[in-house]
């Protein structure tokens, strides 16, 4: 969900409150499109759903939204009272998950700034009419044989005093609703309306209808009327009548038989609520008051470091202090903890997504798969969902229409004829891992380096490449290795949109690969981007903090072992392996007397699989540093590349953190 | 000042008539997301009024309002139904509800009804 909602909280709480339901409701039609039938507690939350959303959407007036809803509810309604036995669930799935899908486009355009103006007559229709199907196909329902019809006026008078002639009104039209087509009625807003009640005492209240009872039994059924002080019943030829039925022919539309609500609604107090809809004790806060939140337990965590690492207090014996120190230093990592945890929230939302995505593909690619998901309660930054979302549907598209194969190709391969998809999130280290792997036919090496060749993709020889490097050549911008664009992938701009999503907030991409036995393509995503576990260190009076997580070693190095290679690149030879050396000082013009290596430090740091060594002075120590942002005015003027933010240390200097994949690029 | 307790599963329908009601000098108490929510409610708070919705999990607004005018024959409560729960609201008024308003309504439905209900 963007955070660009209007100012009005009332709209921001309805956005929130539809997209969580619409969500639930289609976890709950789908949970029941797989078991081929909707059970009772199904039904009554995926009616209340519906009531509530329609209710909802017309209150904030977006009359579109409310129809689709009112539609479905309908149906829902039917599908509670009458219990029918033959529900084509597949249809019904199809049917209700567009009107889903429509509602959601609403939504959206919403939330966007846009205007709702999204048209659902045709929808409406398909859903009216498979109600109405159902009613037809169901013994209790009218049969639509032709009937001889009669057209009827009928005025009635209620006695003085007899208050709230509109209720008294509706229950005549309740009743002659069973037994009356194409009724029409003035006043026409008799519930909403509280001048109808003055409209009927003055004039009466009229009736237009027709209906296949004579006039006799007509007449006997109005004057049943409690409270009836007159009745004017005057029978009509089709003419009289067709220019009466402008107003309100809504009485069709109508929810009928609510009546019989009383005893179901009940229904529900006794089975335990555990579908989909969990609900828990939850309040929906705004994110930038989390993201001010983050901001000072990080203001909090320098503050505590310029306090018990103060220079005044160097040398000195403060015990009772130290131990002060530390009670406050357990508080705030806990208080850390607790806010980062806080802004955490588990993939669970964003794979459930992945399930209507792979039904939806699977009908219209008519494949069969079997979708699963793992270890989906694994948490990630909120700021970090937003860009999963996106990646991971691309590449789960990706798997159905690239990878898994049609179900005769399968056969004719030995495989079983249903493919598998698995989605799965777990925690390395400070990254959280999520994984999409596919038993399809993997990834074709020759038509990739075919394709990379076409587009000049290509940055080193064919033979030099490994298999891996040619298998991650598809993440190039401009790359498609499918001939025809289909409706789902091949056009070329999927691929790099996924790296580019994910390289906004700091991950990688890879993809490894089996022929004819599949493709596994991983998303490498860090946990949190504001807080890192880094190791100082010093050049010249500048100092640096270089991520741990990037570290691999460091030591100090053996003249020996430093040699220049042919390209004029100073390289390091450890235990037979040869890794280039950076010179910090070098590269951003740092003053220092420390140039001779073995005078100084190596540390040996790695990203994604490169590994590169950097020349520093000294080591100052390991430190939880908060990552800040360079300042705006610093990025506009200077791009600095190997540059990931900077931090303020203890004593209130300033390091600069090292971004080391960055720096291995500018090696390259 | 009024005190009211607005009744109502969906959170944005409560957050809807609090907004309505507080723009015009109603003071909201308490919330409730089900009949059974309301009743406690109802009994700790004792509020001048009740806005009441009728479709609800775990117990209906009608079943709450009766458990209510059961507890304070004084209480007032209004029912808020949506289109189409016609039938609903007249058992609702044979209950004892003391007025009905129907969704989707204005700010001006909501106040008028609610100074009609305490007036009486």
């Amino acid at each position: 969900m963007s955070n660009e909602y209007s100012n009005d909280p009332i709209l921001d709480m309805f956005l929130f409150e539809t997209t969580q339901l619409i969500e639930q409701f289609e976890q709950s039609i789908l949970a029941s499109e797989k078991t081929s039938c909707f059970t009772s507690e199904a039904i009554n939350e995926i009616f209340r759903i519906m009531h509530t959303i329609k209710g909802s959407s017309a209150m904030m007036m977006f009359d579109g939204i409310s129809a689709i809803a009112h539609s479905i509810e309908d149906i829902f309604y039917y599908l509670r009272e009458e219990n029918p036995n033959h529900i084509d669930c597949s249809a019904l799935s199809d049917l209700v998950l567009e009107g889903a899908d429509f509602i959601k486009d609403e939504v959206d355009k919403i939330k966007n700034g846009n205007n709702t103006d999204g048209n659902a007559d045709e929808l409406l229709n398909s859903i009216k009419g498979f109600l109405s199907d159902l009613k037809g196909g169901n013994p209790a329902g009218k049969s639509t044989k032709a009937r001889k019809l009669n057209a009827f006026k009928a005025v009635i008078y209620f006695e003085e005093g007899c208050e709230m002639e509109n209720i008294r009104a509706y229950s005549v039209i309740h009743k002659l609703k069973s037994m009356a087509d194409d009724l029409s009625y003035i006043p026409e807003n008799i519930i909403d309306d509280d001048s109808s009640v003055d409209v009927i005492r003055r004039d009466g209240f009229k009736l237009f209808f027709k209906t296949d009872c004579s006039r006799e039994k007509t007449q006997e059924l109005l004057m049943q009327t409690v409270f009836l002080k007159d009745l004017e019943l005057e029978q009509l030829n089709d003419v009289d009548l067709k220019q009466f039925n402008g107003p309100q022919q809504v009485v069709e539309e109508e929810t009928p038989q609510y009546v019989h609500n009383d005893n179901r609604s009940h229904d529900e107090k006794g089975s335990p609520h555990d579908s989909a809809s969990a609900k828990q004790s939850i309040i929906s806060v705004n994110v930038d008051k989390l993201d001010k939140l983050m901001d000072l337990v990080g203001e909090m965590v320098i503050s505590e470091a310029m306090v018990v690492q103060n220079p005044d207090l160097k040398g000195l014996e403060l015990d009772n202090f130290q131990r002060a120190a530390r009670q406050l230093h357990k508080i705030t990592s806990e208080l850390q903890d607790i806010v980062m945890s806080i802004r955490m929230v588990p993939l669970s939302a964003t794979f459930l997504k992945m399930h209507r995505i792979v039904r939806d593909m699977c009908k219209k690619l008519d494949k069969k798969v079997e979708f699963k998901i793992i270890g989906e309660e694994t948490e990630v930054d909120k700021n970090v969902i937003e860009h999963i979302s996106d990646p991971l549907m691309h590449l789960v598209r990706n798997a159905l229409d690239h990878g898994i194969e049609s179900n005769e190709e399968r056969l004719s391969k030995g495989k079983p004829d249903t493919g598998n998809i698995i989605i799965e999130a777990k925690n390395a280290g400070s990254d959280v891992l999520i994984i999409v792997k596919d038993d399809g036919r993997g990834l074709n090496k020759e038509k990739i380096l075919r394709k990379a060749k076409e587009n000049g993709l290509l940055y080193k020889s064919e033979e030099e490449m490994s298999d891996n490097e040619i298998y991650n050549l598809i993440f190039m911008p401009g790359f498609s290795t499918k001939e025809s664009v289909t409706e789902f992938s091949g056009r070329g701009v999927g691929m790099d949109v996924v790296i580019k999503n994910i390289e906004t907030i700091g991950g990688a991409v890879s993809a490894a690969s089996m022929p004819d036995m599949g493709s596994t393509i991983t998303m490498k995503i860090p946990l949190t981007l504001a807080i890192i576990d880094g190791m100082n260190i010093k050049v010249g009076s500048s100092c640096f903090t270089i991520p741990t997580v990037n570290i691999r070693e460091s030591f100090r190095p053996n003249e020996n072992d430093i040699f220049t290679d042919t390209e004029g690149n100073e390289m390091i030879m450890v235990r037979g392996q040869c890794y280039p050396i950076l010179r910090l000082y070098k590269l951003f013009n740092v003053n220092t007397h420390i140039t001779n290596p073995s005078d100084g430090i190596l540390i040996m740091t790695e990203q994604d699989d490169k590994t590169i060594c950097i020349f520093v002075d000294e080591q100052l120590g390991q430190q939880q540093v908060v990552v800040k942002a360079l300042p705006e005015y610093i990025r506009r003027f200077k791009k600095t590349k190997g540059l990931a933010g900077c931090t303020l240390l203890g004593d209130g200097s300033i390091s600069l953190i090292l971004d080391i994949a960055g720096l291995i690029g500018l090696r390259e | 000042m009024k005190t009211v307790l607005v009744v109502d599963d969906a959170a944005f329908m409560r957050l809807a008539v609090k907004t309505m009601l507080e723009k015009n000098g109603f003071k909201v108490v308490g919330e409730a997301e089900n009949g059974l929510v309301s009743i406690k409610k109802y009994k700790e708070l004792r509020p001048d009024v009740v806005t009441m919705d009728i479709t609800m999990p775990e117990m209906s607004g009608i079943e709450a309002l009766k458990s209510i005018k059961a507890f304070d024959p004084k209480s007032k409560v209004i029912m808020i139904s949506a289109m189409g729960q016609e039938a609903l609201i007249k058992e609702a008024v044979m209950s004892g509800a003391n007025s009905f308003i129907v969704k989707p309504f204005k700010e001006d439905h909501v106040v008028s009804a609610i100074n009609k209900v305490l007036l009486t």
